[in-house]
């Protein structure tokens, strides 16, 4: 290891980096985009955009507070925000540039309570995650998610009891967390 | 309480979030008319439902986009011209450090950070205080994370010398199931990498293991989960 260049080892690094948040989140964010843009091309410039700003912040990544998921969604949500108000400036003005808003941009309340929500839903373990997708998300009732899932009911059940009340106890946690992370 | 009522409670969640069949829904409203306590739960779940509902319903997606990774191409193309170009010599162990807190996340955080359920659990480590050592990611390193029918594989690949280091989150087989991690070669060789057997909290909160291959790092194709009698839970293509 000693012998490595440190230029190689560090695009290495950034590589991973994006990938891995990329396989994880890429769907999530660009979907989120597409539907807040209405323009899939414009979608794709802001996630590529998030997914750049995430790594010139690596410090966000490892705070160890709040979701990394949430300070994404954050990210891209304040970039569709920026990309229209640029566009609805008027010509006089100048036009905010996306590229170098700082993330500490503008978080309103209300963005900022719905992130909180979806890092409790983020720190949700994969089980209790999984079923509440299942049910809530897709709609779906207690026996197709059974089937689906290859679980007992009287699993599914008490599973998505238990992934509520644990939602119930993270959000009700102390807020700061999140802050932590979008600031 | 009873162990009936316990049973009512736990049916709740269901309840709130419309998954119960309708004669199950009805015995329900009955025996919530009568129980104080249920209501207040119902009350409750019902207040993190709507909670859900202020979320972006793509808050609850997985993975990679679908239909092929051209942004992942361009965004990684952008990150080598600004590295190349610009300031950023100074952050290599910041970022080396956010991968392994990525990896963490995407795997380990699977079981430490959204394990427990508790509040701020998440196990990432700080820049300030992460050793050199652990920071470092070796060049060629690769996480993959797939979501198959309820099983989440993450795996980190680490190449040796001729060889891989593999490290893997598996979350969302039943528990008795007799698993093995098994590493697939372009030329179709099988390495196993690593088995175990699902205990009860594994099963609830998954499995973190590490293990090793003799499959040349370049000649990596997909990494998967099976179980003894050759059913494949998940498998991940690098």
């Amino acid at each position: 290891m000693a012998v490595l260049r440190p230029r190689r080892r560090q695009a290495d690094s950034d590589e991973a980096l994006i990938r891995a948040l990329y396989e994880e989140h890429g769907r999530a964010l660009l979907a989120y985009a597409t539907r807040l843009t209405g323009n899939r091309v414009a979608a794709e410039d802001i996630v590529q955009e998030t997914l750049v700003r995430a790594w010139k912040h690596p410090e966000v990544l490892v705070n160890g507070k709040g979701s990394i998921r949430a300070w994404l969604f954050t990210v891209t949500r304040n970039l569709v925000t920026d990309s229209v108000r640029a566009r609805n400036a008027r010509p006089t003005e100048v036009a905010e540039n996306p590229a170098h808003q700082p993330i500490e941009g503008d978080h309103s309340e209300a963005v900022v309570d719905n992130m909180v929500i979806l890092a409790a839903l983020d720190k949700l373990s994969g089980p209790h995650r999984e079923v509440l997708v299942e049910l809530y998300f897709h709609g779906r009732t207690v026996t197709e998610t059974a089937k689906a899932l290859g679980i007992p009911p009287g699993t599914v059940k008490s599973r998505s009891y238990h992934a509520l009340r644990a939602l119930r106890d993270i959000f009700g946690g102390p807020q700061v967390a999140l802050k932590g992370v979008a600031g | 309480m009873t162990a009936r009522d316990e049973h009512k409670i736990e049916a709740l969640g269901a309840y709130v979030l419309g998954a119960l069949d309708e004669d199950e829904a009805r015995e329900l409203d009955e025996h919530v008319a009568d129980c104080a306590e249920c209501r207040a739960q119902l009350a409750e779940l019902t207040g993190m439902r709507e909670a859900l509902g202020e979320l972006p319903p793509e808050a609850f997606l997985e993975g990679p986009p679908e239909g092929g990774d051209l942004l992942l191409q361009r965004t990684l193309r952008r990150v080598r011209t600004e590295s190349s170009s610009t300031f950023l010599n100074r952050r290599v162990v910041g970022v080396a450090a956010a991968v392994v807190a990525v990896a963490l996340a995407l795997g380990g955080g699977v079981l430490l950070g959204r394990g427990n359920g508790g509040g701020q659990a998440t196990a990432l480590p700080t820049p300030s205080t992460a050793p050199p050592s652990s920071a470092t990611v070796v060049p060629g390193t690769r996480v993959v994370s797939v979501t198959q029918d309820g099983t989440r594989l993450t795996a980190t690949i680490t190449p040796a010398a001729g060889w891989i280091r593999v490290n893997a989150s598996v979350t969302g087989i039943p528990q008795g199931q007799r698993c093995k991690i098994v590493v697939v070669s372009k030329s179709g060789e099988q390495e196993v990498a690593g088995s175990w057997v699902v205990s009860a909290k594994a099963a609830a909160a998954g499995t973190n293991l590490d293990g090793s291959a003799l499959i040349d790092p370049s000649q990596v194709a997909s990494i998967m989960v099976q179980n003894f009698d050759g059913h494949t839970f998940v498998s991940a293509n690098l």
